[in-house]
């Protein structure tokens, strides 16, 4: 029995995305790390760790929308927007708390417009985050002047650039946020609302989840995490074009479908989107130590992307058709009992 | 003493829905120690009078006390706090949640007091489902057992049953009746809805029979025999439900070659069937919900495919072909589901009804034959609708299956499978429809109906096949059919014309 | 009577809307009124619409396609490579491109209809994978990406620039494909065929059509489309480039949307298409004439966007619940 049970174990790892995605990942690194161990040092890894912060952050807050199973297609344009706001105040003599407050205000108030449209006016969230980035795009100009926002004080982009112990001490923040949100998604009570509502929504509304305002929510979280990442893309970089954050949208939602969050609602952890959004930019750093030429690095992605789906609805469309079958097979009244029966009075 | 022992007592029930009446005047009291099983064919009022327990309906009429307290202002969440539990038919699960996680989910207690109570749970009802599976993962056995745990972990004093037995497998079943059997010696009362007579007999104490929104028999359970309860079911012959405006008469061609020949066919759901449907007549499939009807329909359309067996439409083997080779050979199913499989909502009466004519005219769309074949339909099935453009979903149920009929006429095929064709139609429509089969009958249009509505079945059939559990059991001649026998057929309890089988 | 559907009534709103353009452009700077300028400024969004009308198709049968830009690259980067670098003749280039273009569509379509992932997912990665092929063939064909590959023959510049009794060949092109996709979506039986699927999949199955092959084929469709986008653009500016086509994703899907095409699909047209494409694409050239810098259009394009479809679903809701309330009179 105990064996069973540890063979089960197995197999539900085995069969869960992220894990396959991890997997995955360790291959890239085994596989480049043969051919260039440069690539395996500390240095490089932290390099590439510290490159996906960005998406890592952006991919998190969308996963949040994603698991109630709608779309933020706008976290670019807010993640420009919100960073220009936070260099255009530091640039006037803001304090940096300040401009880092001002900037998940705007994310926050963003994904708040989202969330209402969505859930008042009723307009699928694909078409409500486009229509939003649009507009946060050109607000962004309107904003700067078109003007690139340069010439941060050396104190913002410290930020980024602070180690403890050498390593990155916003990539130990962003680590340790992610597995609290993990965990608040997974285990706490109103956490487990979100991929509810997109796991079976007749079933969340069923057993009293508010819907309308945990989907609210999860934009508001999106959001704000794109402004988060609006933050680091200023400190990190040091300056902020027009264009910051240009489809980087496209990107971060490979990401997440790649990390195994599924675009339907329901199914997906923060967790397996980091991995995911850490292949994306594994592939890019990885092609530079093979000596590949990096004009590879989209195709490749598109290619892993397209393979990796596809495989993954095959795979679940045979796991419904074999429970349909079964359910079936179950009602048809067995060969020896139907003898019985009709022996029966 | 009694007041401590009673559990539900319902006095006088009335709900109607638009006029029109459910449940008219029920009463039933459950106790502690008690298996009520609850019997009635679809449309009796069952599911009705169980939302009005668990408070999703409020009832017109009628009081109800639980444990000896009366209620008013009822709602789901009273009925959890009160300790009223339903598991549906189809469980209302998060596929993609753990088992352990779609029990603690919006339950406002730690998880480790939970994973103790469950383990205990587990014990008693020797059950184990791994908490760490996911519920998509679950067998239909599992899912029912999961949401029996969960209403058992939130202490249901009454656990309402909605044919958990549909989807079981024989030793499944076994290990359900003996968790019943545990739960009623431990003090709940079971409210247990089901279609099988055999189980009644098994596991319940008490029975109640609901027809037409009334309770025609109630009792303990051993002062019954299983013809007193089928006697129960069958209206009284003065207040049958339809009116008779014709008599059936054979319009059938027995001596010319079948239209359609079914070879033991096999299937998921169903399992070796075999049956002729010959020129002008109508064939009938008998059989309650979930008993494999639609399955074999669907699999002689090339929706699904036989796993063995062979189905000759005229001269030709369709076995192998796919739905559109189906039609094209003369085979025209109207669906069980309407909604989800006839019809499309929001496009045009007009459209909705030369969907397949189209495919035998030319490249381009010609709109004076649509017209023409639209005005022809709506003419000769009296269509209601206020010109060919109104919008196919603002039809009532009854004239949107007449749509659907046209365009099934409208390509003229050889057989025509009929699943559930009056379901969710009015009276008046449903008359309509059933001359319109006759009519169809008499032109010499061959039909195979499917209907879990047992008097209409016997009404318009000229010959009956019995479908039980997947598997034919029984055959009705013409001369055979009557109400009683259909219903003995579709419970699985027929025994005579055995000898007719071969036909 | 009042049945007769809001769409006839939403391309009478778009009409109005145009008119008013015109007029408001006009008015600022009357350079606007002026019919040559209107017409030659076809060509700046000649693309948007003829990819539009193709995703009209996909749009109504319930699916999306969001790679058409990419595919606008990848056309554009065969073309360049084909002709320029391999030293094709410069018209079978264009026809190979352009079947390139439609083999991207058939992928795209038949990994949705018959592998049944979800459009958008599907195309999410043809959108990387198409623009990354055409990085790649750039990148490997040892051309300057920032460059470009030019020196086209005078001939092939003639696709954008030579008129035909004084109408540019862009309006002929926009009128072709217009005329074809209205034939095509609102008079044969395909068409017919495309509306039922996108209204309820099942219920076409049941009925027996092919509703696999009509998904597939519009994802073909709209990937030709995206080639002849392709051609029409490396025609215009001269050169063949990786990221053209890049930025058309969003005005693509907003002239659809706001064409009154329903996103969950079952309904649409290519009128109301066709109008919205006008319309998106005289305000660039209107804002452009009245000295607005040309990042306003996003604002307007995304403001257009959401507000038609709030005023799509709003109004169809109002309409349900009329429906309700007069049905319960009755």
């Amino acid at each position: 029995m105990k064996e069973v049970n540890h063979m089960s174990i197995y197999k539900n790892l085995a069969k869960k995305r992220e894990f396959r995605t991890l997997i995955f990942l360790a291959v890239i690194f085994i596989i480049v790390g043969f051919i260039n161990t440069d690539f395996l040092t500390i240095g490089s890894i932290q390099n590439t760790l510290k490159s996906s912060l960005l998406f890592i952050v952006l991919v998190v807050g969308l996963t949040i929308v994603l698991l109630t199973g709608n779309i933020d297609i706008s976290v670019g344009g807010t993640l420009g927007l919100s960073a220009a706001v936070c260099g255009l105040i530091l640039k006037n003599g803001g304090s940096i708390f300040v401009s880092i407050l001002a900037a998940i205000f705007i994310g926050a108030a963003i994904g708040l417009i989202n969330g209402l449209g969505v859930t008042k006016l009723k307009i699928s969230s694909f078409i409500m985050t486009l229509g939003m980035l649009e507009i946060t795009r050109v607000i962004h100009v309107i904003y700067t002047n078109g003007q690139w926002v340069e010439n941060l004080p050396a104190g913002f982009k410290q930020l980024s650039q602070m180690n403890v112990l050498g390593i990155n001490v916003l990539l130990i923040i962003v680590l340790a946020g992610i597995t609290a949100i993990h965990l608040f998604l997974t285990r706490s009570r109103k956490g487990r609302y979100f991929s509810a509502i997109g796991d079976n929504i007749d079933g969340a509304i069923l057993l009293g989840v508010p819907v309308q305002r945990y989907v609210i929510y999860s934009f508001i979280a999106s959001g704000v995490c794109a402004a988060l990442a609006g933050l680091i893309f200023a400190s990190q970089i040091g300056f902020i074009s027009t264009n910051a954050g240009l489809g980087i949208e496209m990107t971060v939602i490979a990401a997440a479908v790649l990390g195994g969050v599924s675009l339907s609602g329901g199914v997906g952890t923060v967790i397996g989107a980091t991995i995911g959004a850490v292949i994306m930019i594994s592939i890019n750093s990885a092609l530079i130590y093979m000596k590949i030429p990096a004009f590879w690095n989209d195709a490749i992605s598109g290619l892993l992307l397209i393979m990796i789906v596809v495989t993954d609805a095959v795979l679940s469309r045979r796991a419904d058709k074999h429970i349909k079958k079964e359910r079936l097979k179950a009602r048809v009244l067995k060969e020896e009992v139907s003898v019985n029966h009709a022996h029966a009075k | 003493m009694d007041e401590t022992n009673n559990l539900i007592t319902l006095e006088g029930i009335y709900k109607s829905f638009h006029k029109n009446d459910v449940l008219n005047g029920v009463s039933l009291k459950l106790n502690k120690h008690e298996v009520i099983s609850i019997i009635g064919g679809n449309g009796a009022g069952k599911s009705t009078l169980m939302k009005i327990l668990t408070g999703v309906y409020q009832a017109d009429h009628g009081e109800m006390e639980i444990a000896g307290e009366k209620i008013e202002n009822y709602h789901p969440a009273i009925a959890h706090e009160k300790g009223i539990y339903l598991v549906p038919q189809e469980p209302l699960l998060f596929p993609n949640m753990t088992v352990e996680q779609n029990i603690t989910f919006g339950f406002n207690k730690s998880k480790y007091e939970i994973r103790e109570e469950t383990r205990k749970l587990y014990k008693t009802l020797g059950w184990g489902i791994d908490l760490k599976r996911l519920a998509s993962s679950l067998t239909i056995a599992e899912q029912q057992q999961l949401e029996i745990i969960k209403g058992l972990l939130r202490n249901a004093k009454v656990l309402i049953l909605d044919e958990p037995t549909s989807a079981l497998t024989f030793s499944e079943t076994k290990s359900l009746f003996e968790v019943i059997k545990k739960l009623r010696d431990s003090g709940v009362g079971i409210l247990y809805i089901t279609h099988r007579l055999d189980e009644v007999f098994e596991i319940s104490t008490h029975t109640v029979i609901l027809r037409d929104g009334k309770i025609t028999l109630k009792g303990n359970i051993r002062d019954f025999t299983k013809d007193m309860l089928i006697d129960g079911l069958l209206p009284t012959g003065s207040e049958t439900k339809h009116q008779d405006i014709f008599e059936k008469k054979y319009t059938g061609h027995m001596d010319k070659p079948p239209v359609l020949t079914v070879e033991n066919i096999s299937g998921d759901g169903f399992r070796d069937i075999s049956f002729k449907i010959y020129q002008g007549e109508v064939v009938g499939l008998a059989g309650l919900v979930g008993a494999g009807r639609t399955e074999i329909a669907e699999a002689i359309y090339g929706i699904t495919r036989c796993q063995n067996g062979r189905i000759i439409l005229g001269e030709k083997d369709i076995t192998k072909l796919d739905i559109n080779e189906i039609v094209d050979n003369g085979l025209s199913y109207i669906p069980e589901d309407r909604f989800l499989h006839g019809i499309f909502p929001i496009s045009s009466v007009r459209n909705n009804v030369t969907v397949q004519v189209v495919k035998r005219k030319g490249f381009f769309i010609n709109n004076n034959y649509e017209k023409e074949i639209a005005d022809k339909y709506i003419d000769r099935l009296n269509i209601k609708v206020t010109d060919h453009h109104q919008e196919m979903k603002s039809l009532s149920g009854g004239n949107q299956q007449k749509v659907v009929i046209s365009r099934i006429l409208s390509i003229n095929p050889h057989l025509i499978i009929m699943d559930e064709p009056t379901r969710g139609i009015d009276a008046a429509a449903r008359n309509d429809i059933y001359a319109i089969i006759n009519q169809l009958k008499e032109i010499g249009f061959s039909i195979l109906l499917i209907s879990s509505d047992l008097e209409e079945i016997a009404r318009i059939s000229d010959r009956i096949y019995g479908i039980y559990r997947g598997t034919c059991n029984a055959y009705l001649g013409f001369e055979d059919i009557n109400t009683a026998n259909v219903m003995k057929a579709a419970f699985g309890t027929y025994e005579g014309s055995e000898s007719y089988v071969d036909i | 009577m009042h049945m007769l559907s809001k769409i006839p009534k939403w391309n009478l709103g778009l009409i109005l809307v145009l008119i008013l353009e015109i007029i408001i452009f006009g008015l600022i700077n009357p350079r606007f009124w002026n019919i040559s300028i209107l017409l030659n400024s076809f060509n700046d969004f000649i693309g948007i619409a003829i990819i539009g009308f193709f995703v009209t198709f996909v749009m109504i049968t319930g699916g999306i396609d969001i790679s058409g830009g990419s595919i606008i690259g990848l056309t554009s980067v065969v073309i360049g490579i084909l002709s320029q670098v391999a030293g094709m003749n410069i018209w079978v280039a264009i026809i190979l491109a352009i079947l390139a273009a439609g083999l991207c569509g058939l992928l795209n379509g038949i990994l949705i209809a018959y592998g049944r992932v979800q459009a958008m997912v599907v195309t999410l990665g043809g959108l990387l994978l198409y623009s990354g092929i055409a990085i790649v063939l750039i990148g490997i064909s040892g051309v300057s990406a920032y460059e470009g590959i030019s020196g086209f023959p005078e001939s092939f510049s003639m696709i954008a620039y030579s008129t035909v009794l004084g109408i540019p060949s862009s309006i002929l092109l926009f009128a072709t494909l217009f005329i074809i996709a209205y034939v095509l979506l609102h008079l044969t039986k395909y068409g017919r065929y495309i509306f039922l699927t996108g209204i309820n999949q099942d219920a076409a199955d049941y009925a027996g059509i092919n509703t696999k092959k009509v998904i597939a084929s519009t994802y073909v469709l709209s990937g030709l489309s995206a080639g002849i986008a392709g051609t029409m653009l490396t025609s215009y500016l001269g050169s063949a480039r990786a990221e053209f086509g890049s930025e058309y994703l969003m005005s693509i899907l907003t002239v659809v949307v706001l064409g009154g095409t329903l996103i969950t699909g079952g309904k649409g047209g290519i009128i109301g298409t066709a109008l919205a494409s006008i319309i998106v694409g005289f305000l660039q050239v209107g804002m452009q004439m009245g000295g607005i810098s040309t990042q306003y259009i996003g604002l307007a394009t995304g403001l257009l966007l959401i507000i038609s479809v709030a005023l799509l679903s709003i109004s169809s809701s109002a309409k349900d619940n009329m429906k309700k309330l007069l049905g319960l009179k009755i």
